[in-house]
């Protein structure tokens, strides 16, 4: 098993909230196996199967956090009240808050899950990502591969 | 009664997408019942303009999260009809077992996730989940396996990669389609007929309500229309998919962000219970036992029966998944190349049956293969106009109860149609005035 799981969430046709899926483009490109990467696209419910037998799982999504756009927020599943609330980028009714939070009534929920919450300049249709939100992709890339350092010394420790 | 009514929900919830309910009666004359779409439309035509036929199903199957595989197939037979590339019974057999895993996830998901909560009264899933954990189970159970039948012909579930015009990129192997059969018998049946006990013994809360209309679905001579076919309405019968534009006629209105579209009345149903109307002769045995076991009977006029519609489309595509793989596996897989040789440039028309009713996608192609024209009419829009017509009939027959009441009412009266407000524009809400 990959001793990290990193799942992008996200419309690659909406300007900032393709942040989700273009992570997973971005760690794809880089060498290494050691992390199990999911495009989730914007089908927040799918990834509940991801977190199920995981140790160490990230999320990444562009999150409305009323911050400079730009922003990375790193939440944990405790704090997901306030991200339900302050849930207005999903588009279904299953967003990624109901989705994490059906996970935690089913028992899913990896012991270690870190949602990363990017926020976005705009999400309009057709656009791409804007100038704060791909600076926020290159540090989003930092923090996974942190992730994994530290996950790997705990495992070889 | 004379009475003064005013309801607003906003955001609807628990529907793919935000749109308003607004009903506004005064003195006991209903002025305004509708459902208005307040979200900017999507434009996917420009962004598809331009494109060459390689990138036209990549572009489309993004429209939306839910329905991106109805989008992709639709998009290839729509290119594949204008560029003249014919494809082999293997490409035929192994989308339809695509479309079979994508109604299969798509109805399963609404019944259990965004209609039974409405049957129960509870408000959302998530009661249900401390109350009826075997239930949320076995639904997630049935999503992994629909998904993992897309995962195995497609590539991936959510954004299919190997569907290309003419044909896949890469043939599933014998030994996962045999696996994917397995599964179906083993877990996906029994889960199928646990859903219909499970329906059944909530069939009894579905409001009893009427409204004929004229229902508009593919029909195809051999089967149970998912996969092309000619368009069919119960009104004036079948017209080829050529003329969709005599059918569809879609229309503006002041309170929706989406167009309307009307063909021999001011409205028509698309979706689970039109098809079921349409075609529910042509269905097997099985599925046709879990009708009669939901109570769900030929030319059913009631719109919330359409998410029982969609638990006995779930029963057939598991079924007929089973006779595709079969069939595929009777025939020997071929590692055949996608034929993407055009022997024509111009316009192509396709329309697959999606989970929520009939699609059509329209393109012109030029010379070099790059579009220059494209039209996409989802089956929410074409919904919009029948929505507003039940819910003018719904309310006078419904005015005595509590505005709590009605205001469920007609939410569950939405959510039963599944409309995908993300793909129609994106957002809906409800609005109840007083």
């Amino acid at each position: 098993m990959a001793a990290l799981t990193v799942i992008g969430i996200g419309s690659r046709l909406r300007g900032d909230d393709a942040i989700g899926p273009m992570l997973i483009d971005k760690l794809s490109s880089l060498p290494n196996s050691k992390i199990e990467l999911v495009d989730a696209g914007s089908d927040a419910l799918g990834i509940l199967e991801f977190l199920q037998e995981r140790e160490h799982v990230i999320i990444v999504d562009a999150c409305r956090m009323g911050r400079k756009p730009g922003s990375i927020v790193e939440m944990d599943p405790s704090q997901i009240d306030m991200i339900l609330k302050d849930d207005p980028i999903s588009l279904h009714g299953l967003g990624l808050a109901e989705s994490i939070k059906m996970a935690q009534s089913l028992n899913m929920l990896p012991e270690d899950l870190k949602i990363i919450g990017i926020e976005p300049e705009s999400i309009q249709f057709n656009g791409s990502l804007s100038t704060p939100v791909q600076r926020a992709l290159k540090m989003a890339v930092d923090i996974v591969e942190d992730k994994l350092n530290r996950v790997s010394q705990v495992a070889e420790a | 009664m004379s009475r003064d009514l005013d309801i607003k929900v906003h955001h609807l919830t628990r529907v793919e997408g935000h749109g308003n309910i607004v009903v506004n009666m005064k003195d006991g004359v209903l002025e305004k019942a509708h459902l208005s779409i307040v979200e900017p439309p999507r434009f996917f035509e420009a962004m598809l303009k331009g494109r060459s036929f390689h990138e036209a199903a990549i572009i489309t199957s993004r429209i939306c999260g839910i329905c991106s595989l109805g989008h992709q197939l639709t998009s290839l037979v729509t290119t594949e009809d204008a560029l003249g590339l014919e494809v082999s019974e293997q490409t035929v057999l192994l989308r339809k077992l695509l479309v079979h895993g994508a109604t299969l996830q798509s109805n399963i998901l609404h019944a259990y996730f965004l209609a039974a909560p409405d049957f129960l009264n509870v408000g959302s899933v998530f009661p249900l989940i401390a109350t009826h954990k075997d239930v949320v189970l076995r639904a997630l159970r049935m999503k992994r396996l629909a998904n993992d039948i897309g995962d195995i012909v497609s590539g991936r579930a959510v954004h299919p990669i190997t569907p290309v015009p003419g044909g896949f990129s890469r043939i599933p192997e014998k030994a996962e389609l045999l696996e994917i059969k397995r599964r179906l018998l083993e877990e996906g049946l029994p889960d199928g007929l646990e859903t219909i006990e499970t329906m059944k013994a909530l069939a009894g809360a579905i409001p009893q309500f009427e409204r004929e209309t004229e229902y508009i679905s593919l029909k195809h001579p051999d089967e149970y229309a998912l996969y092309q076919g000619d368009i069919f309405s119960s009104d004036s019968g079948a017209t080829p998919v050529s003329n969709y534009l005599d059918v569809t006629n879609e229309f503006v209105v002041n309170h929706s962000t989406s167009k309307h579209a009307k063909y021999n009345r001011s409205s028509y149903f698309v979706g689970a219970l039109a098809r079921w109307n349409n075609n529910h002769a042509q269905l097997g045995e099985e599925a046709l036992a879990a009708a009669e076991a939901m109570g769900l009977k030929p030319n059913c006029h009631n719109p919330y029966m359409n998410t029982i519609a969609q638990v006995v489309e779930a029963v057939h595509c598991i079924l007929d998944s089973v006779r595709i793989i079969d069939r595929l596996i009777e025939l020997g897989l071929k590692n055949e190349k996608p034929n993407q040789t055009p022997t024509r440039y111009g316009r192509g028309i396709g329309s697959n049956e999606v989970p929520r009713g009939i699609l059509f996608h329209d393109y012109t192609y030029d010379n070099k293969g790059n579009i220059i024209k494209a039209n996409c009419i989802i089956p929410t829009g074409q919904n919009l106009a029948n929505i507003d017509d039940d819910m003018m009939k719904l309310v006078p027959e419904i005015i005595n109860k509590s505005k709590a009441e009605i205001t469920l009412n007609l939410e569950m009266l939405v959510r039963a149609y599944d409309p995908c407000i993300s793909c129609s524009v994106h957002m809906l809400e409800v609005d109840f005035i007083e």
